[in-house]
């Protein structure tokens, strides 16, 4: 006996399972479906041929889809994506198919679904690697082509919703041949960019609308990859809202189109001034309901004040607050004059709520002696009764002599 | 002052006011303030145009923007 090795038949076997398993790991496969059987197991066997050679296949179950068994019937032609074994106890390889699409049709849809399967295995999908979005973003980055629509979309949005933000074009070809790689690169020169610079808060990868093969370069792999690595939150903006790229998937973020990219990811000027508006309202309430606590408590404070207010300040709070209400007007009409119903109700509300302010242009308000009510009729009143009658400064007690109705 | 310091802080000065028990001298400068933070977010938005540059490499890590006029 020489020293070579004598395999027994089941190591054949298994030798030659690895040495296929690990060269055909994962290979596309085109061919005639030949004959199909249905193994009581619901696995599906089936043969793939061509003008000159067979092959077997198997489609298990626990990948058998509905459509599986449409798709292989015999003279149909397929594409499938699989691996090839050896099945060990009879010697006979076979080809273990994962994906099956019906060949001339959907391959490109096939590949993107496979590339799709293997990152979210790989983990560039899970959700804990997406990085929030900036709520008020300053530099605003943009991976497209310079001439196309994607850019003069994104533009017009934040003309409109978000003008203080700086656009930055890092240009790349969206289709063709070279886009995967050219993209890859303006990625990769926007992390860069970003890591020096600072001025990037965001930054959105997409294009307008186009056929399939258009779009294809958004699911390629490498772009999918620098998408994972880019160290800035992306939005990926792909076509229309019926298209998906595999970038969609990896982003943070996916937006039907570059125009809603745009104003997913930038507040809206105009609700941020109506929330400004809302905050100046409510801090004007809460300071109207402050000054308008019990009069005698004010005029406490007035006085208290008035000490603590040096000469060359002589100026009441009295007017400090006329003063206020005016310029409260005049700074909220400015602002927002867009709500001018909002600030109709706000400035009387302001009047309403200040009791002294119509008391200082010579109204008065009258109280039975003891009654914190002011009277608004002569109902109940004889002569001979006591009134106290608070004017803009300082309170009078009366006695009434006569009672005139209307 | 950024847009967003401006609104976190006019936020807290609307709640200072609706919650803290405040001498009307401090309430009322807190809203001059708030005022103030309104007038200074309205003015920035109302300034801003939007600034669209190129950023190109000429060598690696060398970087320049360039003004880029969209038709």
């Amino acid at each position: 006996m020489n020293e070579e090795r004598v395999y027994t038949v089941s190591e054949l076997n298994r030798s030659a399972r690895e040495v296929l398993e690990a060269d055909f790991a994962e290979i596309w496969v085109k061919g005639e479906v030949s004959e199909m059987k249905r193994a009581a197991s619901g696995h599906l066997y089936f043969t793939l041929k061509d003008e000159s050679s067979e092959v077997n296949a198997v489609r298990f179950r626990s990948r058998t889809s509905a459509l599986a068994p449409v798709l292989i019937e015999p003279g149909k032609m397929i594409l499938a994506l699989g691996k090839l074994t050896v099945y060990e106890p009879r010697g006979r390889y076979q080809f273990v198919a994962s994906i099956l699409q019906p060949l001339g049709e959907g391959v490109l849809q096939a590949a993107i679904e496979w590339l799709k399967a293997r990152l979210k295995a790989e983990g560039l999908l899970d959700p804990a690697h997406k990085k929030p979005l900036p709520p008020f973003p300053r530099g605003i980055g943009v991976v497209t082509s310079p001439s196309g629509a994607a850019l003069r979309d994104i533009r017009s949005v934040l003309e409109r919703r978000w003008p203080i933000a700086d656009l930055y074009l890092f240009p790349a070809a969206v289709q063709g041949e070279n886009a995967p790689d050219d993209l890859v690169a303006a990625l990769d020169r926007a992390g860069r960019f970003s890591n020096q610079a600072r001025l990037l808060d965001v930054l959105i990868l997409g294009r307008g609308g186009g056929s399939a093969e258009d779009l294809a370069p958004f699911s390629d792999e490498r772009v999918a990859r620098a998408v994972f690595a880019c160290p800035i939150p992306i939005v990926s903006a792909v076509g229309h809202e019926i298209d998906f790229a595999i970038s969609d998937f990896v982003a943070d973020l996916r937006a039907p189109t570059p125009a809603s990219a745009a104003e997913l990811i930038t507040p809206n000027q105009i609700e941020l001034l109506e929330l400004v508006a809302s905050h100046i309202a409510r801090a004007a309430r809460a300071l109207m309901a402050r000054a308008a606590r019990p009069s005698d408590r004010l005029r406490g404070l007035l006085r208290a004040s008035f000490l603590r207010i040096p000469d060359r300040r002589i100026e009441t709070l009295g007017q400090r607050f006329d003063g206020l209400v005016e310029r409260l007007s005049r700074a909220t009409a400015r602002m927002f004059s867009v709500r001018a119903d909002r600030l109709v109700h706000l400035e009387n509300v302001l009047r309403l709520s200040d009791p002294h302010l119509p008391l200082r242009r010579g109204y008065s308000l009258t109280f039975l002696k003891g009654s914190e009510e002011a009277l608004r009729s002569t109902s109940g009143m004889t002569p001979g009764v006591d009134i106290e009658t608070q004017l803009g400064t300082g309170r009078l007690h009366s006695r009434v002599e006569e009672v005139m109705d209307e | 002052m950024t847009i967003e310091e401006a609104l976190a802080k006019l936020e807290q000065i609307t709640q200072q006011l609706e919650g803290d028990d405040l001498g009307l001298e401090q309430a009322i400068a807190l809203f001059d303030e708030g005022l103030g933070l309104a007038a200074t977010v309205k003015h920035q938005l109302k300034e801003a145009k939007l600034k669209v540059e190129q950023v190109l490499e000429k060598t690696q890590d060398t970087f320049s923007l360039e003004p880029l006029d969209l038709p």
